[in-house]
C-alpha cells in the first residue's frame, strides 16, 4: 500500500505541504529580489484553466443569470440566481472552498475576499453584481507554488490554530498592507483587522505575522 | 432568503421607475442582504443602484460638500476634504463596522440602515416596526442596546449608524429624486421618531431614491471629535456615542453641535445641551452640566438605564477632547 | 531528546490551512448531494401542535421536509456513556416528541437541491405552538446554601471534601463569604457545525465537524442499531470546537436519516443562530465561597458551593468546584455543586469546564481575603502552597507553581504595584494590577495508533483522534520523526477518521499525553516487525540477536552494520511494513497527583470619565510539563487568555424572560476582536513530567483560560475599588457598582 497520500480524500497533513514549506521557508532571498515572484499580478495564473465551469452550452435556466468573473486571474462563467451571494457561488459553484462561512451575516470576516483589490465580506454581496469584477480568494495568493509573503508569515508566526478564520484574516491582511490609508502601527493594524474574528485567539501571532510580512513586501502587493 | 428579481437600471430615472410597493434598493448590500437572509425584508424586486453613478464627492460653490449616494464609507472616511473639513465624520465612519463592511457600505445605504434590535431581526418575534400592531418584544424583553431618547410605547429600537450621528452634528441635507422631481430634506427631518408608527422610519416617499447627501459648510475654526463607547474596542455598535463640534472665542463657546448615537431612536441632536453651552466657558464642569440636559427627557428601561450616565459621559468627554484640540492648535 | 521534540516547529498542515486547501466538513461536496436546513422552535417551552408545510413543500428545489410525524421511529437513544465512548451532547433524539424544551429546538429539517432553496423553504416552515405560561428562563434559586428544599439536584464533591469546613469556618480568625456568578457563554467556534451523511448499502459515512470521530461513530451505532464497523466518521480539519463539538448533536442524526430516506448524500451546515440555540453552551453558574483563615493568612476552611443550570433535555454537571480541593493546603474543605433545569438548549463542556468558572470564584475570593488581611495576594497564595495534593494526599508528579508565581510576577513588574486602590494613574486612566493562580488536571487515556514504513522511505502514522487546531498533526509528526529518524517532511500523519485505530477526543487537554505514547508503541511494533523480517533466514541480519538491532536514522543497525529500511523493503519485495499498537496509563495515578499550574498577572486601565475598561497587558507563566512544540503550545495558552478576556469582560449568552435566546449571533454575542488584544507574554516552564508519559507532556489546551477572569476582576478592583463578582464585568456593572 504505497499509494500517494491525498489529503483531500484521506485527511491528514502531507508531504506536499511540507515540501512547500521547505521551499518557501528556504527562499530567504525572496525579499531581496528586485521583482519578487509574489508581486506579479493576478493575471499570472490566467494560463491555468479551471477544470470546467458549471455552465451548460444552452442558455441559463429560467431565473438564472450568466455572469463572468475574473477569479484569481482566471475568467470564470457561472449561472447564478439573484439571491446567491458571492461566498456561496465561490464555494458551491466554483469549488473554491478556501473562503469560509462563519456567520453568513457580516459578523465575523471569515468570508473576506478581495474584489478589485478591496477586502469585502462575500457573504453579504450578491454574486450577480460582480459581473467582470476581479476577485481574489485565498487560493489565488500563491505564485508558482510559493506562498504569498502574508501566508508565509502566518506560517512562521503560527498565526492560526484551527485555520478556519485564516483565509479571511490573510485576505484582510493583504488588503491592509496594500492600503496606504491605513497606518502601520500595531494599533492601526489591530483596528483595521478587527472585522476578522479569531475565536482561537491567535491575534497576537496574526499581528506579528502582518507586521513581519510588511517588511518582506516592502511596498509590493 | 426568498428569491427576487434583480433590476439593474442605468439611470436614476429608470431606477425610480422600477420602484414599487414590493421593491427595495440595494447599494452595498450590507443591510439588505443581511435582512433578506433573515427573512425580515422580502422584496419581490431589488433595484440595484450600482450602475447609477452617484459616486462623486464635490465641493459646492457655497462651501458645502455634496456626496454621491454610492460613495462607500471607506472612501468617504478617507477623502482628503472630509478629513480636513469634517474630521468628525471621518472618525465616525471609521468607528463603524469593519474594514470589509465599510468598503461595501454606501452613504445612502448607511442613511437607510435599519435597527439592530434582535427582535426586529427575527420574524418569529412580535415587532411593531416590522409588523405594525404585533407589539414590542424589547419593551419587556432584553433592552440593553435600546434607546432611552425618542422612544415611544411602541418602539425603543436604536438607530445604529455612526455616520448619521456625525452628519446630524455637522448639519446636512438629504437629496432625493422621485417621480415628481427632486426634493431636499433637512437631515434632522429625514429620520422619523417611532411614535405611533415605528414602521415609518424616514421621510422618503415610496418612489423616491436618495441621490446625494450634502453636508453644511464647515464651521469656521471649529474643533470636533467623535467618541464611541461600547463593550469591545471595535466592530460593535455604539452603546453611546457623541459627535461634538464647537467653536470658541477665547474660553467662551460660540457655537456648539452635539449629536448622539446608540441612545436614541434616530440620530439625535442634543439641542438643549447645545443651547446651554453657547456663551459659556468651556470647562469640564460646564460640559457635565449640559450633558445632563441632553438626557432630561430620557426614559430608561430595565436594562438600559446605564445609558443615561454613559451618554452623559460621552458628551462631556467629547466636548473636552474637542476643546483640548483648540488649545493645542488643532483646528479642523 | 532532541532535535524535533520540544522545539518550535511550524505546523505540518500549515500550507493546507494557509492556502484554503484544508478540507473542513462544509468544504466536502459529494455527487448528487442535497442540502439540509434546520428549522428551530420560536418558543422556549410548550407543545408543537403542528407545522405549516404546504407552502415550503411547493417551493423550488424542495425534496422533502423531515419532522416529528414522518421521522424515523426505529432510532434508539445512545447509552450516553463516556466509558463506552458513545456520549452525546443532547440525549433526546431529534423530533422525538412534540414537547418544546428550548428556543431553537429543531422542529423540522428542510432538504432541497441547493443551499439557497433549502434556506428559502425553511423560512416558510412555521410551527403552530401551544406555549406554556411558565418558562424557566433562569434559576437564581440555585444560588444559595445548598440546603434541602432548593431546586435542582445536589452533586456532592466527588468525595473530595475533607476535615470540618463549617466548624473551622466558625472558629476562623478571619472569614469571608461571597457569591459569584458567571453568565451563560457560547463556544462560538468560527466553523459552523456541519454534517454530511451518505449511505452505501448498509454502510454510513458521516463527514462531521467533531472533536471525537470515535465517540460519534459509537453514538451513531446505537442510534441506528448498526455495528460500528458499518459507520465511518470523518473530520480531517475542524474549525475548532472548544468543547462544543466533543459529542454528537441532533443535526447529525437528522442529516443521516434524511440521507437514508432520500438515498442521496445530504449536507447540513448549521446556521449560526442554531449553533447558538442548539449546539451547546457553558451554562450559567452561581457560586458561593466561604474562606476561613488565620490572621497570618493560613487558610483554615474552604467551603465552595457551586451550581449550574442545565437543560430539561439533559443533565450537565459543570463541576465548577473541581479544582478547589487541590488548590491550597487547607485541612478543612467542603465542596458541592447543584444543578437545576431551565428552558435552554443543552449545555456541554466548554474549554476548561469546571476550572475556568470555578477558579474565577476561588481566585477572586483569595484576592478579597488578601485585601482583608492586608497581605500581598501573591504572598497569601505562597503561604498556602500545597506541597502535595491535599485532595488525594498524593505527591504531585511535578509542581512548579511557586516558580510560576515568581517568574510571572517578575516579568510583569509586580513589585511596582502600589497596593492602595486607584493610586496608580496615567492621564485619564487609573491603573490596576491583579493576579491569579491557574490550574488544570492532567489526564491520560488509552489510545491506539498505527505506524507504516513505506517503501519510498516515508512513514505514515495514523490515529483516530483529531487536530482541532491545537497542533496534533504536527506533534505526532515530530514524535515519529524523533523516534524513527525519518525527517519530519517525510512523515504523513492521518487523523480524523474513525476507521483508524481508536484515538481520544480532542478535549480536556489530554490528547497529547494520550496519543504520543501510542505513536511510540506503534512505531516500536512496526520496528519490531521490520526486525522480525530482517532476522529471517536469508536476510541481512539473520545471524544477529534481534534484541540488539536498533532503528537509527531510517535504517536498522547492529553495531557498525546497517541496512536502510527502504532497501530492506525493496529486497523483501513488499511495499510496506505496518503495525498497530495501544498504550494506556499504568497505575501512576495511584502514586501521584497530576495537574498543570500557572500564574497570570494582568494590568487593566480604567477611565472612569467614560466608563472604559481595557486590559493593558497580560503575563502568564505556565507549568505544563514539557511542551512538545513550544510554538503551538504557547499559541494555545495565548488563545486561552484571549478567551478568558472575553469571559471576564464581554461574553454572555442572553435569554429573555420568555426563554428566547436574544443574542444568537456574532454581532450581539461579544467576543474579543483584534483591537481588544493587549501585549501578551507567556512563559512556558520546561519541567518534563515523566510520571505521566515518556514524553513528559501534560497537555496545554485548557489552562490558559483558567484564572485569567479572576486576575482581571482583581485588577479591576485594584483600579476602581469596585468588586465585581458577576461576569461579565460589563460597563453597566462598573457604572452601577459602588
Amino acid at each position: 500500500m504505497t499509494e500517494y497520500f491525498d489529503p483531500k480524500t484521506q485527511g491528514g497533513a502531507t508531504s506536499k505541504s511540507r515540501r512547500n514549506f521547505l521551499k518557501t521557508v528556504g527562499a530567504s532571498g525572496v525579499a531581496a529580489a528586485s521583482t519578487p515572484l509574489w508581486a506579479q499580478t493576478t493575471q499570472a495564473r490566467a494560463a491555468e484553466t479551471p477544470e470546467g465551469d458549471p455552465v451548460k452550452a444552452s442558455a441559463p435556466a429560467p431565473g438564472m443569470s450568466r455572469i463572468q468573473l475574473n477569479v484569481n486571474g482566471v475568467e470564470r462563467t457561472v449561472d447564478v440566481a439573484p439571491q446567491m451571494v458571492l461566498l456561496d457561488v465561490l464555494r458551491n459553484e466554483l469549488g473554491l472552498t478556501g473562503t469560509k462561512k462563519g456567520c453568513d451575516q457580516g459578523q465575523c470576516g471569515a468570508c473576506t475576499v478581495l474584489v478589485n483589490g478591496q477586502a469585502i465580506n462575500s457573504c453579504l454581496s450578491l454574486a450577480i453584481s460582480h459581473q467582470s469584477d476581479e476577485i481574489t480568494t485565498i487560493e489565488g495568493l500563491e505564485r508558482d507554488g510559493e506562498l504569498h509573503p502574508v501566508q508565509q508569515a502566518f506560517w512562521e508566526h503560527d498565526a492560526f490554530q484551527c485555520g478556519y478564520c485564516t483565509s479571511g484574516q490573510i485576505m484582510s491582511a493583504v488588503a491592509v498592507l496594500n492600503d496606504d490609508r491605513i497606518g502601520q502601527s500595531d494599533a492601526a493594524v489591530r483596528e483595521a483587522m478587527s472585522g476578522n474574528i479569531c475565536r482561537c485567539g491567535a491575534y497576537k501571532n496574526i499581528l506579528a505575522a502582518v507586521q513581519d510580512a510588511r517588511k518582506t513586501m516592502k511596498g509590493g502587493v | 432568503m426568498q428569491s427576487f428579481e434583480l433590476i439593474r437600471p442605468e439611470s436614476v430615472k429608470d431606477a425610480i421607475g422600477a420602484q414599487s410597493e414590493r421593491s427595495a434598493y440595494i447599494g452595498g448590500g450590507t443591510t439588505l442582504v443581511d435582512l433578506m437572509k433573515l427573512g425580515v425584508m422580502q422584496p419581490d424586486h431589488v433595484v440595484d443602484t450600482n450602475r447609477l453613478g452617484l459616486d462623486e464627492i464635490e465641493v459646492l460653490d457655497d462651501g458645502r460638500l455634496k456626496i454621491g449616494a454610492r460613495v462607500s464609507n471607506s472612501r468617504l472616511a478617507t477623502d482628503a476634504r472630509v478629513e480636513r473639513d469634517y474630521p468628525v465624520l471621518s472618525q465616525a465612519l471609521l468607528s463603524g463596522a469593519s474594514t470589509g463592511l465599510r468598503n461595501m457600505a454606501t452613504t445612502a445605504g448607511n442613511v437607510m440602515q435599519r435597527t439592530r434590535c434582535p427582535y426586529f431581526r427575527d420574524p418569529a418575534k412580535p415587532c411593531n416596526k416590522r409588523e405594525p400592531g404585533t407589539g414590542c418584544s424589547a419593551m419587556d424583553g432584553i433592552n440593553r442596546n435600546h434607546a432611552v431618547l425618542g422612544t415611544s410605547e411602541h418602539c425603543i429600537a436604536t438607530h445604529p449608524s455612526d455616520m448619521c450621528v456625525a452628519m446630524a452634528a455637522i448639519g446636512a441635507t438629504v437629496v432625493v429624486e422621485g417621480r415628481k422631481g427632486t426634493r431636499e430634506i433637512p437631515f434632522e427631518d429625514f429620520h422619523l421618531l417611532p411614535g405611533d408608527h415605528p414602521e415609518r422610519e424616514h421621510d422618503l416617499r415610496s418612489d423616491e431614491l436618495i441621490t446625494h447627501v450634502v453636508l453644511d459648510a464647515p464651521l469656521e475654526g471649529a474643533v470636533s471629535t467623535y467618541l464611541k463607547l461600547r463593550d469591545r474596542a471595535s466592530y460593535e455598535f455604539a452603546l453611546a456615542s457623541c459627535a461634538a463640534i464647537v467653536t470658541l472665542e477665547g474660553t467662551k463657546v460660540t457655537a456648539a453641535r452635539i449629536a448622539l448615537g446608540g441612545v436614541a431612536t434616530k440620530p439625535w441632536r442634543a439641542v438643549d445641551a447645545e443651547a446651554a453651552l453657547v456663551g459659556e466657558d468651556a470647562t469640564a464642569k460646564m460640559f457635565e452640566q449640559v450633558a445632563l440636559l441632553a438626557f432630561q427627557r430620557a426614559i430608561p428601561l430595565e436594562h438600559n438605564a446605564f445609558k443615561v450616565e454613559l451618554g452623559q459621559q460621552a458628551i462631556a468627554r467629547a466636548l473636552r477632547d474637542a476643546v483640548q484640540q483648540a488649545s493645542q492648535g488643532e483646528h479642523q | 531528546m532532541s532535535e524535533t521534540l520540544n522545539t518550535q516547529k511550524p505546523r505540518i498542515d500549515g500550507a493546507l490551512k494557509l492556502s484554503g486547501g484544508a478540507d473542513y466538513t462544509a468544504d466536502i461536496n459529494l455527487d448528487g448531494q442535497l442540502y439540509g436546513y434546520p428549522v428551530g422552535s420560536a418558543i422556549a417551552s410548550g407543545e408543537l401542535e403542528g407545522l405549516e408545510l404546504e407552502e415550503a413543500l411547493g417551493m423550488p428545489g424542495v425534496v422533502d421536509i423531515f419532522h416529528h410525524d414522518n421521522f424515523d421511529s426505529t432510532l434508539k437513544h445512545s447509552p450516553n456513556s463516556f466509558a463506552e465512548k458513545n456520549t452525546v451532547s443532547e440525549p433526546r433524539l431529534p423530533f422525538e416528541d412534540t414537547t418544546i424544551h428550548y428556543h431553537g429546538q429543531y422542529i423540522a429539517l428542510v432538504v432541497a437541491d441547493t443551499f439557497e432553496h433549502a434556506r428559502a423553504a425553511a423560512q416558510n416552515v412555521k410551527g403552530k405552538y401551544r406555549a406554556n405560561d411558565q418558562v424557566t428562563s433562569q434559576l437564581d434559586e440555585l444560588d444559595a446554601d445548598n440546603v434541602a428544599g432548593l431546586p435542582g439536584v445536589l452533586q456532592e464533591g466527588d468525595g473530595q471534601s475533607r476535615g470540618e469546613a463549617d466548624a473551622a469556618y466558625e472558629n476562623a480568625e478571619v472569614t469571608l463569604d461571597h457569591h459569584y456568578s458567571i453568565a451563560t457563554e457560547t463556544h462560538a467556534a468560527m466553523e459552523l457545525h456541519a454534517s454530511t451523511a451518505t449511505w452505501s448499502g448498509d454502510h454510513l459515512t458521516v463527514y462531521e465537524s467533531t472533536q471525537g470521530v470515535v465517540f460519534q461513530r459509537h453514538a451513531l451505532s446505537h442510534v441506528f442499531s448498526m455495528p460500528p464497523e458499518q459507520i465511518n466518521v470523518i473530520s480531517h480539519f475542524i474549525g475548532s470546537g472548544f468543547g462544543g463539538k466533543l459529542f454528537m448533536w441532533p443535526h447529525a442524526i437528522m442529516t443521516a436519516v434524511a440521507s437514508r430516506r432520500l438515498k442521496r448524500p445530504v449536507k447540513t451546515v448549521v446556521p449560526r443562530q442554531s449553533v447558538f440555540t442548539s449546539a451547546g453552551s457553558r451554562p450559567r453558574s452561581m457560586q458561593r465561597v466561604r474562606l476561613g483563615a488565620r490572621a497570618d493568612g493560613t487558610l483554615t476552611s474552604i467551603r465552595h458551593d457551586g451550581s449550574n443550570e442545565t437543560a430539561f433535555v439533559g443533565m450537565h454537571n459543570d463541576t465548577v468546584i473541581s479544582a478547589t480541593p487541590s488548590m491550597y493546603a487547607c485541612e478543612n474543605v467542603a465542596v458541592t455543586n447543584r444543578v437545576g433545569e431551565v428552558n435552554h438548549g443543552m449545555p456541554c463542556p466548554m474549554r476548561a469546564p469546571g476550572e475556568a468558572p470555578g477558579l474565577f470564584a476561588l481566585e477572586t475570593a483569595m484576592d478579597e481575603l488578601a485585601w482583608q488581611l492586608e497581605m500581598d495576594p501573591v504572598e497569601l497564595r505562597k503561604k498556602n502552597f500545597a506541597e502535595r495534593d491535599p485532595a488525594s494526599d498524593l505527591p504531585w508528579s511535578s509542581n512548579h507553581l511557586i516558580e510560576c508565581w515568581d517568574n510571572a510576577a517578575k516579568r510583569f513588574g509586580w513589585e511596582n504595584r502600589t497596593a492602595e486602590i486607584g493610586a496608580m494613574r496615567e492621564g485619564d486612566e487609573i491603573i490596576g494590577y491583579g493576579m491569579a493562580s491557574q490550574s488544570w488536571e492532567a489526564m491520560r487515556l488509552q489510545c491506539s495508533a498505527r505506524v507504516t514504513f513505506l517503501a519510498d522511505g516515508r512513514l505514515q502514522v495514523s490515529c483516530g483522534t483529531q487536530d482541532i487546531g491545537t497542533g496534533t498533526y504536527t506533534i505526532v509528526a515530530q514524535t515519529a520523526s524523533e523516534l524513527s529518524g525519518v525527517p519530519i517532511e517525510d512523515i504523513d500523519v492521518r487523523l480524523g477518521d474513525s476507521s483508524l485505530p481508536s484515538g481520544p477526543l480532542s478535549g480536556g487537554s489530554f490528547a497529547t499525553a494520550t496519543v504520543l505514547p501510542a505513536v511510540k508503541a506503534a512505531l516500536d511494533a512496526a520496528t519490531q516487525a521490520l526486525i522480525d523480517k530482517v532476522t529471517q533466514d536469508g536476510q541481512a541480519f539473520s545471524d544477529v540477536d534481534s534484541e540488539s538491532i536498533e532503528l537509527n536514522d531510517r535504517a536498522l543497525t547492529y553495531g557498525d552494520r546497517s541496512i536502510p529500511v527502504t532497501t530492506l523493503l525493496e529486497e523483501l519485495g513488499i511495499g510496506q511494513v505496518t503495525a498497530e499498537a495501544s498504550a494506556e496509563p499504568g497505575d501512576e495515578k495511584n502514586d501521584y497527583s497530576f495537574r498543570s499550574f500557572g500564574a497570570v498577572f494582568v494590568e487593566v486601565r480604567w477611565d472612569p470619565g467614560i466608563s472604559r475598561l481595557k486590559v493593558e497587558r497580560i503575563v502568564s507563566t505556565i507549568d505544563i510539563g514539557r511542551a512538545i512544540n513550544p510554538m503551538t503550545a504557547r499559541n494555545q495558552v495565548e488563545g486561552g487568555l484571549v478567551m478568558g478576556l472575553g469571559m471576564a469582560l464581554f461574553e454572555q449568552t442572553e435569554y429573555d424572560k420568555s426563554g428566547y435566546l436574544y443574542n444568537a449571533n456574532l454581532a450581539d454575542y461579544i467576543v474579543p476582536v483584534h483591537a481588544d488584544i493587549p501585549p501578551i507574554d507567556v512563559e512556558l516552564l520546561d519541567y518534563p513530567d515523566y510520571h505521566l508519559n515518556a514524553f513528559g507532556a501534560r497537555g496545554v489546551g485548557e489552562i490558559g483560560l483558567t484564572g485569567i477572569a479572576a486576575a482581571i476582576s482583581n485588577a479591576v478592583y485594584h483600579a476602581t475599588g469596585k468588586r465585581i463578582r458577576d461576569l461579565p464585568i460589563s460597563i453597566e456593572r462598573l457604572l452601577m457598582a459602588n
